[in-house]
């Protein structure tokens, strides 16, 4: 057989059961679309089953006559029986709108920003990452449709004396936005991080996080100052110069004021600016050696 | 300028003479720029005595011209061209033009309003 019996349609189904004496009004009156899946193998295969389901019981009558033989099954009510089972509704879900879970507070913490060259990519990805948001519990707004961004340009079709035919490009970027409300912000970067790790391809992603503190910040960045200095210790006393020595001011006072450094930049020469130029003996530091 | 290029060549573009050598610009720029701009802090400065900011002057001057960032220039990775190159793509007009309407360019499209 050139084609497997599942594809083959249902009209195609019908012309090989008229061959058979008696024509089987389940398999013709069954549903096509989404319940197709859930119909049983034989329905859909070559042979018609109430045929099947009569070579089996002819087999086994002499066999099992004593032993209560099951009612045969009949196709029509198998069908209906299939019909009746029903998807999972987290399949079911995904030929609906996102769910959106209501927001209490509404506290904004996460603005994503989704943009594409393709509307049709963008929308699919929107509506991803509102459902990850749903079952991530995060209550979701959007994607709101932000403005176009069209960017033309006007380039000359050939050299430069035929100026006077010109082509027209232009690159419109879409934009959707997705508002995050309410939300932990734990859970939002396990959002992000989901949207970043199943990236859909030519779109791009930005967000803005907000989180919010306390009344007490100030005390609370204190707190996170010691917990750093306490990470880095030695090496913190080099960021922006070396703290242990700037930390008496007339140390520094006399660093700065001592003639080798004035010299240095330049405060003995002429047109320095400097009030008055030292006496020779006085350029040269001295210690004092005890 | 010779001894700013490297042994070997590291642009896997399109190369002439004139693209290395705005690749080698941009590479020494880029090394010599915090000591410009302290330079240039320098001259600047008012507080600082007329010698220095004078010296600073000089010291500035007297550098090469391959630590000037108006030496450099966007050229078509494509074919090198200096004129009429976009910024967004880094291409000359007449290789954009080719290169958008064969679909290369991610987005664009021929637009008639």
């Amino acid at each position: 057989m050139a084609t497997p019996s599942y594809a083959r349609s249902a009209l195609c189904l019908g012309k090989r059961l008229k061959l058979s004496p008696p024509p089987n009004p389940a398999i013709q009156c069954q549903t096509r679309g989404l319940r197709q899946r859930a119909t049983p193998a034989h329905a859909l295969a070559g042979t018609s089953p109430s045929q099947h389901v009569q070579k089996r019981h002819e087999s086994t009558q002499s066999a099992v006559e004593e032993a209560q033989p099951s009612p045969p099954i009949d196709a029509a009510t198998a069908a209906k029986e299939l019909q009746r089972i029903r998807l999972p509704r987290a399949v079911q879900a995904t030929y609906l709108d996102p769910l959106r879970r209501p927001s209490r507070y509404h506290v904004k913490t996460c603005e994503l920003q989704l943009r594409s060259y393709s509307i049709r990519n963008l929308e699919v990805f929107a509506d991803f990452a509102m459902r990850a948001a749903y079952y991530l519990k995060l209550p979701a707004s959007g994607p709101r449709p932000l403005p176009k961004i069209t960017e033309r340009w006007t380039v000359p079709r050939s050299s430069f004396v035929h100026k006077k035919s010109q082509e027209n490009f232009e690159r419109i970027t879409v934009r959707r936005q997705i508002e995050i409300n309410d939300g932990h912000p734990e859970t939002v970067a396990v959002w992000l991080g989901f949207l970043k790790k199943h990236q859909y391809y030519g779109i791009g992603m930005k967000a803005n996080v907000f989180e919010y503190g306390g009344l007490e910040v100030a005390q609370d960045m204190d707190a996170e100052a010691e917990a750093i200095a306490e990470k880095l210790g030695e090496t913190l006393d080099l960021v922006g110069g070396k703290r242990s020595l700037m930390n008496s001011e007339e140390e520094v006072q006399g660093m700065v004021e001592s003639e080798p450094f004035k010299a240095a930049w330049g405060a003995h020469a002429a047109m320095s600016g400097a009030q008055s130029v030292p006496h020779a003996h006085k350029r040269i530091a001295s210690h004092v050696v005890e | 300028m010779a001894q700013f290029r490297p042994k070997r060549l590291d642009l896997g573009c399109f190369t002439n003479i004139k693209i290395i050598r705005d690749h080698t610009k941009r590479k020494v720029f880029e090394e010599h720029e915090p000591e410009r701009q302290a330079l240039r802090f320098m001259i600047r400065n008012t507080s600082l005595p007329q010698r220095t900011r004078a010296q600073a002057q000089l010291q500035l001057t007297q550098m090469h011209c391959y630590t000037r960032p108006t030496q450099i220039r966007n050229r078509c990775i494509m074919g090198g061209k200096g004129r009429g190159v976009f910024r967004d793509f880094r291409m000359a007009r007449y290789q954009f033009r080719m290169k958008a309407l064969a679909g290369q360019i991610p987005g664009v499209k021929k637009a008639s309003w």
